[in-house]
């Protein structure tokens, strides 16, 4: 493999404690990124992957404005420009429309589309002194196709969806170049809070999901993660504004 | 959790269409340096490990030098369709003929060259297929009509296959470059003009290293992509 990310500025990861932001984290890693994990707070699994990939831990919850501009400046100050972010993190619960918690509903726009706009509006002054840098948002195929019961989430990627076209086309003149991926199921913790949710075991859950795959199963995390890399593969210019559908067949629509 | 289904690529073999020039010299280079064992098929001669000259739309042509490929690397791991022909056409002034070479240069082509490769993919239950489209065939373009509906027809024969192949381990997927700095695209271009590459959010034409790059990525990694396309275009479609 012959990936080449950002080697020398930093690559800030949000969402990074587990799941697809661990696996894109240990990914990177390997790929030789000088690597900030962010995740909402310091949680010994962070602190754990920080070791494992010789990371910086960057905690900080994006639903406040405060907290990002805190991070990134102390970052910033301490280990140089953010020349690549991923913006992963991510908040669920499911739910039918009106039976779900007003609070609860906006507190997924506000974590998933607000809370990744203010991180990348934050970042950008970062990659502007370097002239250049990759954005890669992580949005779902739920955003194209909506869900049932998810009303909230798959409004809120679909929501990222726009921002990736927009900005893609808004900072492409400037050499910042912003695509995201539309992860199909994957196998992470959010899945288990989901089986538990839905009453199910989780091998009942990959199951479910798996017979509406082509390729008859789920993802795994490092799949998703290996296709973040390659949006942020620093050869790569004139992909812009892009979704990467890897979702083992089961939407085949243009995000 | 189970391990990474993503392959190594080490001695893997791939065999390319159009290895000659423009995007297909490029995604041969990048394969031979990724570790791959790589046929080049053109009209003339490539700088691929095995070079076989011939065309796209020869059948007989096309099965020998699959057959060539098995015999000489033992296998046939990746084909990657990227032979085309590009002309601009107002639509009155496509004749027959016109139609008939552009749907038998990009369809035929890959269907060819799967009826040959596909039988050996299938016995292994291991194989990737990856063709080349383009930009023009999402958004459509002044003066290609032929060869919009020639690329369009392309993504709907992957996206079919790819969910009928998926199972069976064989990943199907799509590269849609937009306007390119290849010999395809002609000096006199109207893709070469400033004015219109200050449209373009990239300001600038794809080069075919990054095509290449994206060709890498679904055969070697991608192992959760089916039947997906991605764009490669400078934004000119988004």
């Amino acid at each position: 493999m012959s990936r080449q990310v950002d080697r020398e500025s930093l690559t800030l990861i949000t969402g990074a404690a587990q799941g697809i932001g661990g696996a894109t984290a240990r990914h990177f890693d390997t790929l030789g990124a000088r690597l900030a994990l962010n995740d909402r707070e310091a949680s010994p699994a962070l602190a754990a992957l920080c070791a494992a990939t010789d990371a910086v831990a960057a905690p900080a919850d994006i639903t406040s404005r405060d907290d990002i501009r805190s991070m990134i400046a102390t970052l910033t100050s301490q280990h140089g420009p953010i020349g690549t972010l991923v913006c992963n993190a991510a908040y669920m619960t499911m739910a039918p429309f009106l039976e779900h918690e007003p609070g609860d509903w906006w507190k997924i726009i506000d974590t998933n589309a607000a809370g990744t706009l203010r991180v990348i509006q934050e970042v950008l002054p970062s990659m502007r002194s370097l002239g250049g840098g990759r954005i890669v948002v992580v949005c779902s195929y739920w955003g194209l196709t909506g869900w049932p019961d998810a009303s909230a989430y798959a409004a809120s990627k679909a929501g990222l969806i726009s921002l990736v076209k927009t900005l893609g086309r808004e900072l492409a003149p400037e050499g910042i170049v912003v695509n995201g991926i539309a992860p199909g199921v994957t196998a992470t913790p959010q899945l288990e809070v989901d089986a538990r949710a839905a009453g199910l075991s989780v091998a009942e859950m990959h199951r479910q999901y798996a017979a509406g795959i082509p390729l008859g199963r789920i993802a795994h995390a490092d799949e998703i993660a290996a296709g973040i890399a390659f949006l942020a593969d620093r050869r790569l210019g004139a992909m812009i504004g892009t979704v990467l559908n890897v979702n083992g067949g089961e939407v085949r629509a243009r995000a | 959790m189970s391990t990474s289904p993503i392959t190594e690529t080490t001695s893997r073999v791939a065999f390319v269409t159009g290895a000659a020039s423009g995007i297909g010299a490029s995604v041969t280079r990048l394969l031979r340096a990724s570790g791959y064992r790589v046929t080049g098929f053109d009209l003339r001669r490539g700088e691929a490990d095995l070079n076989i000259i011939g065309d796209v739309t020869d059948p007989a042509g096309v099965a020998e030098a699959v057959a060539q490929t098995q015999e000489r690397f033992g296998s046939l791991d990746v084909v990657v369709s990227v032979a085309g022909h590009y002309e601009m056409l107002p639509v009155d002034a496509i004749s027959d003929a016109d139609w008939l070479r552009m749907i038998n240069v990009h369809l035929g082509g890959l269907t060819t060259l799967l009826r040959c490769a596909l039988p050996g993919m299938l016995e292994r239950r291991s194989g990737r297929i990856i063709a080349v489209t383009s930009e023009l065939a999402i958004g459509g373009g002044d003066h290609d009509a032929h060869y919009a509906t020639a690329k369009g027809s392309i993504i709907g024969f992957v996206r079919s296959l790819a969910v009928e192949l998926a199972a069976k381990g064989v990943l199907v997927n799509a590269v849609a470059p937009g306007p390119c700095d290849t010999p395809l695209l002609a000096a006199d271009s109207p893709w070469r003009d400033r004015a219109y590459l200050d449209t373009l959010p990239a300001r600038r034409l794809a080069n075919p290293e990054e095509i290449a790059v994206a060709v890498e990525f679904l055969a070697s990694e991608a192992s959760f992509c089916v039947g997906e396309v991605i764009s490669i275009n400078s934004g000119a479609v988004i």
